[in-house]
């Protein structure tokens, strides 16, 4: 069966771009025409040592790409594929993947390696390849140490691959004792070590039941820590990912080891390469997160407990760690601001310094004032940018009867320092420190004011000139303009921020238009700051916006004049119509709000609507998801209005609606349905057709992004909404799908977070439609066709309230649509709602919640469950 | 293709602290548009879930005794007044986009009459809303306007009764837009509003009534349109119902009407027979020439129809009061439609049945009653009736139900024991009927009415002992009236101010336990 397939695979890595084209579509033709035969083949190429390396490294490429895909819908189906072949012809090839790991050629054997756990990542959880273990396991035993490198990289790759529960215990326990041997420093091969150690890496999550045993712990911590001193520098930064590995998944273990483990690290970030010195700092930064995480909890309002105590390991190791991360504030790179992607000692430090103070709180202050009163003038431009670096860093986190009268002084030298530093590198951090300042230390919610009316006018100056400075220091200088907005939000008529709103919107407008506004992305942060000053305006400074509108409207008309662009030039074209509509968006929404500002600006909306659909028009098969967002904005700022751009704007919004690929545009359109449902009410009937059609297909797609499923389902219930009883022909095709979503979705095994919270949203997506339809539903004459969902509707109920995981969200949404249920079908469901154990159980824990909307839905619901009942 | 990077050691790093504004703004400006739109939604919810529907409104106050009522009527009073000050410069405003202004002040105050448990119709009226509103009706409004202006109007008569009469001076507009040059949608306002207001009483009914409200909901009744005959007919059940009969007869009279109603009574809406079922109770209960016109059509094949093969409580109530009501009015009923063998018979009493054993008190009183009016049919009915499952249950609700429902089983269970009467003859006893009646214990239900405080009552307990001591074969009656403490309960009548049952007791006592009494023994 297995044919020659060498020349194919060295003519596939040609340089000649026919050849390989050529190649690469005779590989996949063998692939569609005989799936066994052609992983036979690739298999029997990747086990003989006669073969070129090269062939060998693709056929073993190329077989994991045969079961394996980032994409889950095709890799489930890749999966199934591979169950459903001949028995003998998976066992032939199995048997010379074993066979490659005992190969002399280390990419051959590698290659293998990550194919065998491919092929046990479908095979274990079906319970099949049961020997698989046992016989990679006999393998260790053997002499030859590039065997065993393989074998430990096999059970590495493996332990990525498959999930704990698939392996019984007895197998874990060998399959962690090879591996910790294999990491033993009494092991001569460095290769069998670094394999050891990399496989123990994910090995780690099997390990639960041995970081429980004392002596096993022990054992293992002893020799990860023994590792992190190896000689080979891969084994020690390898070692101590391990280390960030177990800080995060048994940190309530670690007590014991603390002591060590800072010694280790201390002299790793002092002295070792920095690969290893930056896994160092990452262990640190990890133990921050677990105890924000735990403090978190105990500061929560209902459990104030976590299921993990916390044992202060921060606190207790600040007065040495501190210093420790001082010190690498001064390792910076030169030129480090200028690329997006850097990351180094000092960046490193800097984060996990940050995370320190969002730990500790206030106790980090005095440990850190000394290093920036000691440095902050010096005529190296490391120590300042080193101190200024620092007090950015804890500016988040103690307390701001602490932090104030330091930023007061601060303040100003901050000001001067931005203005005459004659170091980039400073400046940028001082205007990034500036922006913490504001961030954390400004708003409403202070009690003691940073910024007063006499430091206001100096604050804008500087800014607004520094906004001319080299772009990096620009950037910076918006984001902090971005927050001083922010932080008066909520202000009030009376902004101090007023009398110079005309000003800083010409800087902002004058730096979007500067020649190199496309460097550090200054033109982005110059919108995005310009979208916070329109959207923290007052009625004082709402002419000033409305000037704005023609201007962001030239713009936008002016990048769709442009013509025969270069694909570079098309791509810059596209980011800056993003960046206006997402400035007209914030305006959009901004003037359509106030009945002041309303009317005014209607004037401009047949313009504007016009210049999104030319936006839309620019692409061929995508649509713009900020031309998409400002819609939405418009929808509602025109209401039933918008009816006249229907016509136009309809075939986008189904282009939207189709976007599986960008499940983001398809999102965002989505939630612009449901602002046209919500401006056009029964209007956008005519439109149902297709838009329902659209959503359906979406629902039924196992292409789209999972993300996208619940915002749909609350679509429904906007449609229901606007249409009314008209939503009865729906009524069949979206009941049974949220029938049987609601099936999945009460049972969902949620032991994971991430899930659960998904969970929820479906839940809460689910139940929105239910509301939708009921209240859409209510006093028609209809309303007798949704009896036949009445019992499943509160059979859903009935099983959340008996699961007890369901967020606040979903609580409110599921009292709401009991009483929805009572008020829509009245008399008709009153004995249904009798027998449910929502209506008495329920009811009464949502009645007492602390939560004010909890509560406001379930004196609503208590009142239309008492009618439907008395009937 | 290219080769992969095999470390597991990715360029993974978290994420620096020192970021950029644009890192998070867009996301932010993202997550607050999504935010928009679902405080939109919620909003929207709350409103619908708050609006008080006129048409199903049971007038019931909340009872909720919260905190924040006050704050809230307060603020809600505020906006009233506000609302209705951007009326009164909208009649004015002559610019751009006035026409669109009118009509968003309008659907402002709209909402806000539909808002909470709380309307502020009161601050509303207060602020002069009618008499505004009477303008933005003027003939030659747009659509939308009179349709917000009637709906403003509709939530106004939907309150207390001294708001609803404040709609005077809008009534005349409001049946003009009645017409059939209207829109449908605005003459369906029109008539939700105008029942609304002639649901409130016979004073404001008689207003409307000499306005001439009538022949054009008519008209209207007669639509095609499922809600909009709904909403007709509800308001013309409102507008005929009394006491006077004068407009019953005048409705049945208009060409169509009946037609109308046999048409929508085939209708599988629900709602809509609901509305019509409840015109042909008043029709039926007020107007001798509607009965007249009624029995003889299809109205009461359909009605049993209804009866037999509904389940809502909302529909079979004014099913069943209009079967009642027409039997008891015209003989006609039991004669010649109701006959003995007919399948409509059987029906009637299936779905009489089927509300005898329902829940719901209503239903089984209504339903009694028509049943006892059958019963005082033919020699045949009554068999059919004591044959039927209807006498188990209705001798179990003799002695368990509560006392109207007593009261109307009684009748139809004394009604099977005798024949219909010839002349003036004391009737003669269905034997077979009343003895079986009596072996399942009948006697103590009837005494108990015997004692019963309602003169009618009694009267009827009364006459069912006379039954059982006359009828009892071998005389036994009079034993078994006083093993049941009979003599005692008729005793109570011996110095009753009511003569008629004074003498009635007392003849019966003298009769039946005269001085001859026990000497048979």
């Amino acid at each position: 069966m297995a044919m020659e397939v060498t020349q194919i695979l060295l003519n596939a890595q040609s340089v000649d771009g026919s050849v390989r084209k050529h190649a690469e579509e005779s590989l996949k033709q063998f692939q569609e025409q005989n799936l066994s035969a052609f992983l036979l083949s690739l298999s029997n190429e990747l086990v003989s040592n006669e073969k070129p390396v090269d062939s060998r490294k693709l056929a073993g490429l190329v077989l994991k790409n045969a079961l394996d895909a980032k994409e889950q819908h095709r890799k489930s189906e890749l999966a199934q594929r591979w169950l459903s072949l001949d028995i003998a012809v998976k066992a032939q090839v199995k048997a010379c993947l074993l066979q490659t790991l005992a190969s002399p050629v280390p990419d051959a054997r590698s290659t293998a390696s990550q194919v065998i756990a491919k092929i046990a990542g479908i095979e274990l959880p079906q319970k099949q390849w049961p020997e698989l273990i046992g016989s990679l396991l006999s393998n260790i035993h053997q002499l030859q140490p590039h065997v065993k490198q393989a074998t430990l990289e096999t059970l590495g790759y493996l332990c990525e691959e498959v999930s704990p529960q698939v392996v019984d215990q007895d197998q874990v326990n060998k399959i962690l004792t090879a591996v910790v041997q294999g990491m033993n420093a009494s092991e001569g091969s460095s290769d069998v070590r670094l394999a050891a150690t990399r496989a123990l890496y994910n090995a780690l999550g099997f390990a639960q039941a041995n970081f429980s045993n004392d002596m096993e712990r022990d054992y293992i911590m002893r020799v990860v820590c023994e590792a992190t001193l190896s000689q080979e520098v891969k084994i020690r930064q390898s070692a101590f990912e391990c280390l960030v590995a177990i800080s995060s998944t048994y940190y309530d273990k670690l007590a014991s080891y603390m002591q060590d483990i800072f010694t280790i690290t201390a002299k790793a970030v002092k002295e070792d390469e920095e690969p290893v010195a930056l896994q160092a700092i990452e262990f640190w930064s990890s133990i921050c997160d677990e105890e924000i995480d735990i403090l978190d909890e105990y500061g929560g309002e209902f459990t104030a407990d976590s299921d993990i105590p916390c044992y202060y390991f921060i606190k207790q190791a600040l007065p040495a760690l501190v210093p420790m991360l001082l010190e690498t504030l001064l390792k910076q790179e030169e030129d480090q601001d200028q690329d997006e992607g850097a990351w180094n000692l000092a960046m490193a430090g800097g984060t996990c310094l940050g995370l320190v103070a969002r730990t500790v709180g206030d106790d980090i202050v005095p440990l850190v004032m000394p290093f920036i009163e000691e440095n902050i003038t010096r005529p190296n431009w490391r120590q300042r940018e080193a101190a200024t670096y620092a007090f950015g860093s804890i500016l988040e986190g103690p307390s701001p009867d602490k932090l104030t009268p330091i930023v007061h002084v601060a303040l100003s030298f901050m000001l001067t320092a931005l203005m005459n530093d004659p170091n980039n590198h400073v400046k940028d951090t001082t205007a990034w420190t500036l922006g913490r300042i504001f961030e954390f230390l400004h708003g409403s919610t202070v009690e003691t004011p940073i910024i007063t009316p006499e430091n206001c006018q100096q604050i804008l100056t500087v800014l607004l000139q520094s906004m001319k400075d080299v772009p990096n220091v620009a950037e910076k200088a918006c984001g902090a303009l971005y927050f001083l907005a922010q932080g008066y939000e909520d202000v009030g008529a009376a902004s101090p921020l007023s009398p110079f709103y005309q000003n800083i919107i010409e800087a902002l407008l004058t730096v979007t238009r500067r020649e190199d506004a496309g460097e550090s992305r200054l033109r982005t942060a110059a919108y995005e700051t310009l979208n916070e000053i329109v959207r923290c305006s007052t009625d004082e400074t709402a002419p000033i916006v409305m000037q704005l509108v023609p201007v962001i409207m030239m713009e936008l008309h002016q990048t769709l004049e442009a013509q025969k662009l270069s694909s570079d030039e098309r791509e810059k074209q596209n980011e800056l119509q993003g960046l206006l509509c997402g400035c007209l968006q914030v305006i959009i929404q901004k003037l359509g709000a106030a009945e002041t500002t309303k009317y005014g600006f209607m004037q401009y909306t047949d313009q504007i609507m016009d210049l999104f659909l030319r936006v839309f028009a620019c692409r061929n098969a995508t649509v713009h998801e900020e031309a998409m967002l400002a819609i939405g904005a418009l929808a509602y700022a025109t209401g039933t209005n918008f009816l006249k751009y229907m016509q136009g704007f309809y075939p986008y919004l189904e282009m939207g609606l189709q976007n599986f690929e960008e499940y983001q545009v398809c999102a965002i359109t989505v939630g612009v349905v449901g602002d046209l449902c919500r401006a056009l009410e029964d209007k956008i009937l005519p439109f149902c057709d297709g838009i329902m059609t659209q959503l359906l297909k979406d629902l039924s797609s196992n292409q789209l992004h999972r993300s996208v499923k619940p915002p749909i389902f609350s679509c429904f219930g906007d449609i229901a909404l606007a249409i009314g009883e008209n939503f009865e022909k729906y009524l069949i095709y979206a009941m049974p799908m949220l029938q049987s979503a609601a099936e999945l979705s009460a049972h969902a095994v949620a032991d994971d977070d991430d899930i659960l919270e998904y969970t929820n949203q479906l839940r809460n997506g689910i139940l929105e439609a239910y509301s939708g339809i009921l209240q859409g539903f209510k006093s028609s004459p209809k309303t007798q066709l949704l009896m036949p969902y009445a019992y499943h509707i509160l059979q859903f109920i009935d099983t959340l309230y008996s699961e007890k995981d369901m967020d606040d969200a979903v609580m409110k949404t599921a009292i709401g649509v009991l009483g929805d249920l009572a008020d829509t079908l009245g008399s008709h469901v009153g004995p249904l709602i009798n027998q449910s154990v929502s209506s008495k159980g329920f009811l009464e824990e949502c009645l007492s919640s602390d939560d004010g909307l909890i509560k406001e839905s379930a004196d609503w619901a208590k009142l239309a469950i008492s009618r439907a009942v008395s009937g | 293709m290219a080769d992969e990077d095999v470390s597991p050691q990715s360029s993974y790093h978290r994420d620096a602290i020192k970021t950029s504004v644009h890192n998070t703004s867009a996301q932010r400006r993202r997550q607050l548009a999504v935010a928009v739109g679902k405080e939109r939604r919620e909003a929207l919810i709350r409103t619908k879930r708050l609006c008080r529907e006129a048409h199903f409104d049971d007038n019931e106050a909340s009872l909720e005794g919260d905190m924040n009522i006050e704050e809230e009527r307060a603020v809600l009073n505020a906006q009233a007044s506000q609302i209705i000050e951007d009326l009164k410069s909208a009649t004015t405003y002559q610019g751009k986009g006035a026409a669109q202004k009118k009509v968003e002040a309008l659907r402002a105050l709209r909402r806000l009459l539909s808002k909470s448990e709380f309307p502020p119709v009161k601050a509303a009226l207060q602020a002069g809303a009618v008499p505004l509103l009477v303008q933005y009706l003027s003939f030659g409004s747009p659509d939308e306007q009179l349709l917000e202006a009637a709906w403003c109007l509709t939530n106004i008569a939907a309150g207390e009764p001294e708001e609803t009469k404040s709609l005077v001076p809008a009534l005349p507009l409001l049946v003009a837009h009645l017409g059939e040059k209207s829109s449908v949608p605005v003459a369906e306002q029109c008539a939700w509003a105008l029942g609304n207001v002639a649901g409130e009483g016979d004073e404001l009914r008689n207003i409307l009534l000499a306005q001439g409200a009538l022949l054009p909901l008519a008209r209207l009744m007669m639509s095609n349109k499922g809600s909009t005959a709904r909403t007709a007919s509800w308001a013309l059940s409102n507008l005929i119902k009394g006491p006077q009969p004068n407009a019953a007869t005048e409705l049945i009279r208009i060409k169509g009407v009946l037609d109308a109603i046999i048409q929508h009574l085939r209708n599988l809406d629900d709602e809509l027979v609901t509305e019509v079922a409840w015109v042909v109770v008043y029709l039926s209960a007020l107007s001798e020439a509607a009965v007249g016109l009624l029995v003889k059509s299809d109205v009461v094949h359909l009605l049993v129809g209804k009866l037999a093969a509904s389940e809502r409580l909302h529909l079979l109530i004014p099913v069943l009061r209009s079967l009642g009501n027409l039997v008891a009015a015209d003989s006609y009923m039991t004669d010649k439609v109701l006959v003995v063998g007919h399948n409509t018979t059987d029906q009637i009493l299936l779905g009489l049945i089927k509300c005898l054993k329902s829940e719901h008190r209503v239903l089984k009183k209504e339903a009694a009653w028509v049943l006892s009016n059958i019963a005082a049919g033919s020699v045949g009915h009554k068999e059919l009736i004591f044959s039927s499952e209807a006498t188990p249950l209705m001798i179990h609700l003799l002695s368990s139900a509560p006392f109207d429902i007593r009261k109307e089983v009684a009748y139809t269970l004394g009604n099977l024991c005798v024949a219909p009467a010839k002349n003036a003859e004391q009737p003669s006893v269905i034997v077979h009927h009343l003895v079986a009646l009596v072996n399942r214990e009948c006697i103590s239900g009837f005494i108990h009415l015997v004692r019963s405080a309602d003169i009618q009552s009694a009267k009827l307990g009364l006459q069912f002992l006379e039954l059982v001591m006359r009828g009892m074969p071998n005389r036994e009656g009079p034993k078994l009236v006083e093993r049941e403490d009979g003599i005692d309960a008729m005793e109570r009548f011996q110095f009753h101010e009511n003569e008629e049952m004074r003498t009635m007791a007392n003849g019966l006592v003298d009769k039946y336990f005269g001085e001859d009494y026990g000497l048979d023994e």
